[in-house]
């Protein structure tokens, strides 16, 4: 069975050089690194958005550029760091964007709105929504569109610890399921406990792997410039 | 139809609401059109009343009349006058919309507009140089090909920019630079001594704007405006998506560099039609699509069609203003009414 994503030689001029990276289908990867190490790029690259410049991006073994634009939506969802409203759709019709490229069916949508907690916010303008809402109906749009390759921009940087948490669990259900997640964050801890881990550093990869393998305190202290040990720590679990 | 609100909660439950609760833009054509019927019947009362007043009032009958052709007076006065009128003012009021429309959602920004790439001022400087060098002189429809070569140079030199990988932050600075260079084109060629003065009453006439004297030659010209409206009319959805984001469009499966090329040529040449058969008419293309977006809300599907029809009953309910307070141009009109409802929408938004 071919690889999920696969990425070779990926090259961004002035943001990432020679970047090869391959994800099984059913892995959950969080994708590390100090600020401007390239996870943005990284994922741009691998959702199709940016050239990879020489090198190549397949998913599930099918070279990007004989997947039509369409199809590419069905396939996999990208979700930005930030989101930017100027007009004032609804939550629910932004999610309901999530099947566009299944000629907008509707599927998916009233479930995925339960799941997000947005089922009481369906109504309101997307303008009217504050940072954390309007990431969730961005990752609640991704969600809707079922796409088996799912990859986020630091979707848990404005959330509260629960929906956090949440998310995490949505994710794990979705590579549980046989889909494929590459996210990228910042917080190490969570990286932890994820099934791989990619660490990005300096536009390059750096290391990929279990965490346990790669996220060891010296690379810790090479990378990110701190001192790390494991100690028994706050952890937090849905009521 | 819309029964989104009572399935918040459940598997089975929200999988059978999910089948019943459609999303908004398959509910019925009729719901989803119905401001759009309204409209149209707005615009067809703006028509009636505009066929029948003017310098000479004629009653609905008479009116009726003249457009069988049963009444020799009222068939002059409606056919070689006011309908050629009226079509053109419904045609431009159309483009201009419905180009402003495009633009917004190109740009992200529902304070954009046509004239914001500068293609209104290259379409005016490119008729300004055509009089000016007295070509317009002899030949009748020189003047529009001119003012359409001038908007899309305009264009070209915006397209040129984008190609560069140009944010729309550069693309907007882009189309202020432009507009100051096609205006200082337009005020040279004005204030050039050489000039007669009927020329410069011709230029004039090109930078205020006008439906005086609108024939049946003016309406085979702005026809290809409904081409356009045509072309433009399937790309709302897509425009749903771009509006909210260009990769983000792109990662759910629009091709955003095919769409943002014909909303570019569409909107270039709807407003470069407009501005070679009307001169300069501004804040239609700002005003009507910020009416409907806030009476009817953001999706395109209905902005477009509603956009076209709104935009010419603006501009037929503006002519009707003009001619009623003795002769104001149209573009005038549209800048006394636009500019101060723009700036109360703004001062709204605040």
């Amino acid at each position: 069975m071919s690889d999920a994503l696969t990425i070779s030689n990926a090259t961004v001029p002035g943001r990432i050089t020679s970047v090869s990276l391959a994800l099984a289908p059913g892995v959950m990867a969080g994708l590390v690194g100090p600020n401007g190490s390239g996870k943005s790029t990284l994922l741009q690259v691998a959702s199709g958005l940016l050239s990879p410049g020489p090198g190549d991006v397949r998913w599930s073994g099918v070279p990007l550029a004989r997947i039509p634009i369409l199809e590419r939506g069905r396939r996999a969802s990208w979700v930005p760091q930030e989101a930017h409203f100027e007009f004032g759709f609804t939550v629910r019709s932004v999610v309901a964007q999530g099947r566009y490229a299944h000629d907008d069916d509707g599927k998916h949508v009233d479930e995925t709105l339960a799941r997000f907690d947005l089922t009481a916010l369906a109504h309101r303008p997307v303008t009217r929504l504050s940072g954390g809402e309007r990431q969730r109906v961005l990752l609640a749009r991704a969600h809707a569109t079922a796409a088996p390759l799912q990859l986020w921009d630091e979707p848990l940087a404005a959330l509260d610890p629960r929906h956090a948490l949440k998310i995490l669990l949505l994710g794990n259900k979705h590579t549980r399921a046989g889909g494929t997640l590459l996210f990228s964050l910042h917080d190490l801890r969570m990286a932890y406990i994820l099934d791989m881990v990619v660490v990005m550093h300096e536009g390059r990869l750096r290391a990929a792997g279990k965490p346990a393998d790669v996220l060891t305190p010296e690379l810790l202290l090479e990378v990110f410039g701190v001192r790390a040990e494991i100690t028994s720590s706050l952890s937090f679990a849905l009521p | 139809m819309n029964n989104g609100e009572n399935n918040s909660s459940g598997g089975r439950e929200s999988a059978t609401a999910a089948k019943r609760a459609r999303p908004s833009h398959q509910r019925s054509f009729f719901i989803l059109h119905f401001p759009l019927f309204i409209s149209i019947v707005l615009l067809a009362g703006l028509c009636v009343v505009s066929l029948c007043v003017g310098d000479m009032n004629l009653s609905p009958a008479r009116t009726l009349d003249g457009l069988l052709r049963r009444d020799e007076l009222a068939t002059f006065v409606i056919w070689n006058m006011r309908l050629p009128r009226l079509l053109v003012a419904m045609l431009i009021g159309g483009a201009l919309a419905s180009s402003g429309l495009v633009m917004q959602a190109y740009f992200r920004n529902s304070l954009a507009s046509p004239g914001l790439l500068g293609v209104s001022a290259g379409g005016t400087a490119g008729a300004v140089v055509a009089i000016g060098a007295g070509f317009a002189a002899g030949t009748f429809f020189l003047l529009p090909f001119a003012s359409i070569a001038g908007a899309f140079i305009a264009t070209a030199c915006v397209i040129a920019l984008a190609r560069r990988g140009a944010g729309t932050e550069r693309l907007l600075l882009a189309g202020i630079a432009l507009n100051a260079m096609l205006g200082a084109v337009s005020s040279y060629v004005l204030s050039n001594a050489t000039l007669t003065y009927e020329r410069n009453a011709q230029i004039l006439f090109w930078l205020l704007g006008g439906l005086e004297d609108r024939t049946w030659e003016h309406v085979m010209m702005a026809s290809p405006i409904l081409l356009a409206a045509l072309l433009l009319w399937p790309l709302g959805r897509q425009m749903d998506l771009l509006s909210l984001g260009a990769d983000e469009a792109q990662s759910l499966g629009v091709d955003v560099r095919r769409l943002r090329g014909w909303l570019l040529v569409l909107s270039t040449v709807l407003t470069a039609l407009a501005t070679a058969v009307t001169g300069t008419v501004g804040f239609v293309g700002l005003v009507v699509p910020h009416i409907f977006r806030l009476l009817v809300g953001p999706e395109h599907r209905r902005l477009v069609p509603l956009s076209l029809v709104g935009g010419a009953a603006f501009v037929v309910a503006c002519d009707l203003i003009g001619r009623e307070a003795g002769g104001l141009r149209i573009g005038i009109v549209t800048s006394l009414i636009g500019g101060p409802f723009f700036l109360w929408l703004l001062r709204r938004q605040a």
